[in-house]
């Protein structure tokens, strides 16, 4: 029988504990909130650019080979080096977010490696760089400290590096795994190709019925910029949303936390209440039968 | 009269999106019009003012930095960096017209694009 002293000691700890987990539960659903109206904004603006990249990537198809040789949209079925890029979390205390990441990630590698593909690895986020730094997985670029404050240029900065080695030719394809924000209780694992931009599958609305004009006429100039935007902006809304999942996922383990954390004190409780009972029962045991060996 | 959609988004935010007469876009090639039914365009956009005229007629001028335009027969969609609507409407309407000059003045454009948008802006300021 574990002695009062102990269950009292052990009370007070989960006591504290649950106070932690509490707090931590609120800072992030006010985190939550600010951020998921950030990500929502953005939504908006990313939606419309890929909206529009689309539909120039669309004519530029149908306009036949060569413009189809431009290098941001030419699909390349067989590629033998891929980037692929990743984002987790830089703290932990948050249930499976930053697992479930590094779960998909290497999955796609064991896949990549069946086909004989090279895989450079590019990671964003402290979680997801420890776990492949102690499994001994190279790693080309490391960033901390991005995933918990998006900021636009850096992430700008570090897509434009990526992109670069994709432009020269060293790289085939670019891949993109973060954890996305669904709503307050889900999160789902999001894969995107960043490049090549991928059009086949994503041609919808396309009411117009004019050939497509564009200004400046190199039209270089104008796809040059605009999927330049478009990459950046994706990397950018991806550390959002990625951040937004986040929130929510460590909104949700911390409330866990705290439930359990209520039940264990409860059980404890309980325990100590019989424990001390117990101790009464014996102390007036003994009293009495001292009492009786007196008469 | 035929009106046509037109959408302006912005990273922080919708600015415009609804129903519009005419509009005049600061494209880099030169400033240009468009109206409901015209042809199908992509054109990038310079540091200036897009006016919209409204289907009241009543006019509104947003300040941009650069951006995107797409056209098509029925809608307007700009995608630009960074936007500040000016409508005779608005009470705090310095505030604005401030906040638009230095929209303005952080542009990564040629001067002369930047102080032909800026005076511009006075115009309509004084304009109130």
């Amino acid at each position: 029988m574990a002695n009062l002293k102990d269950i009292q000691r052990k009370i007070k700890s989960v006591k504290n504990t649950q106070k932690t987990t509490h707090a931590m539960k609120l800072v992030s659903s006010a985190k939550l909130k600010r951020t998921e109206e950030l990500a929502r904004r953005s939504r908006v603006y990313a939606g419309k650019l890929t909206e529009m990249i689309d539909e120039i990537a669309l004519k530029i198809q149908n306009l036949g080979a060569d413009a189809s040789d431009n290098i941001y949209f030419k699909d390349n079925n067989h590629p033998k080096k891929v980037d692929i890029i990743f984002i987790s979390a830089d703290k932990g205390l948050c249930g499976g977010f930053n697992a479930q990441t590094i779960k998909r990630v290497n999955k796609l590698m064991e896949g990549f490696k069946d086909d004989e593909v090279k895989v450079r690895l590019n990671g964003v986020g402290r979680k997801g760089i420890d776990y492949f730094r102690f499994n001994n997985v190279e790693m080309l670029r490391e960033v901390i400290g991005l995933s918990s404050a998006p900021d636009y240029p850096k992430a700008a900065e570090f897509i434009t590096e990526i992109v670069e080695a994709y432009v020269n030719g060293e790289t085939d394809r670019i891949i993109m795994v973060h954890n996305g924000y669904v709503n307050m209780i889900s999160q789902e694992v999001r894969e995107d190709q960043i490049l090549p931009i991928d059009v086949s599958t994503e041609h919808r609305n396309t009411e117009s019925r004019s050939e497509l004009e564009i200004e400046p006429d190199d039209d270089s100039t104008l796809l040059v910029a605009l999927t330049k935007r478009y990459i950046e902006y994706s990397m950018y809304y991806a550390l959002l949303d990625s951040l937004a999942a986040e929130h929510a996922a460590r909104m949700q383990a911390m409330d866990a936390a705290t439930t359990n954390a209520k039940e264990m004190v409860k059980t404890l409780s309980v325990q100590y209440n019989k424990a001390r009972q117990e101790a009464i029962t014996t102390e007036l045991i003994e009293i009495i039968s001292g009492v009786e060996s007196m008469k | 009269m035929k009106l046509m959609k037109l959408e302006i988004v912005t990273p922080k935010g919708v600015i415009y999106d609804g129903e519009a007469k005419q509009v005049t876009l600061p494209g880099s090639e030169g400033e240009f019009g468009v109206l409901p039914e015209h042809a199908t365009l992509v054109s990038l956009l310079t540091t200036g003012i897009v006016t919209i005229e409204m289907p009241d007629s009543s006019k509104i001028d947003v300040a941009i930095n650069s951006g995107y335009v797409k056209v098509d027969e029925s809608k307007v969609s700009c995608i630009v960096d960074g936007a500040v609507a000016l409508s005779a409407g608005d009470t705090d309407i310095s505030k604005k017209l401030e906040e638009a000059r230095d929209l303005l003045k952080s542009a990564e454009t040629s001067s002369t694009a930047i102080a032909a948008a800026v005076s511009k802006v006075e115009q309509i300021g004084k304009s109130f």
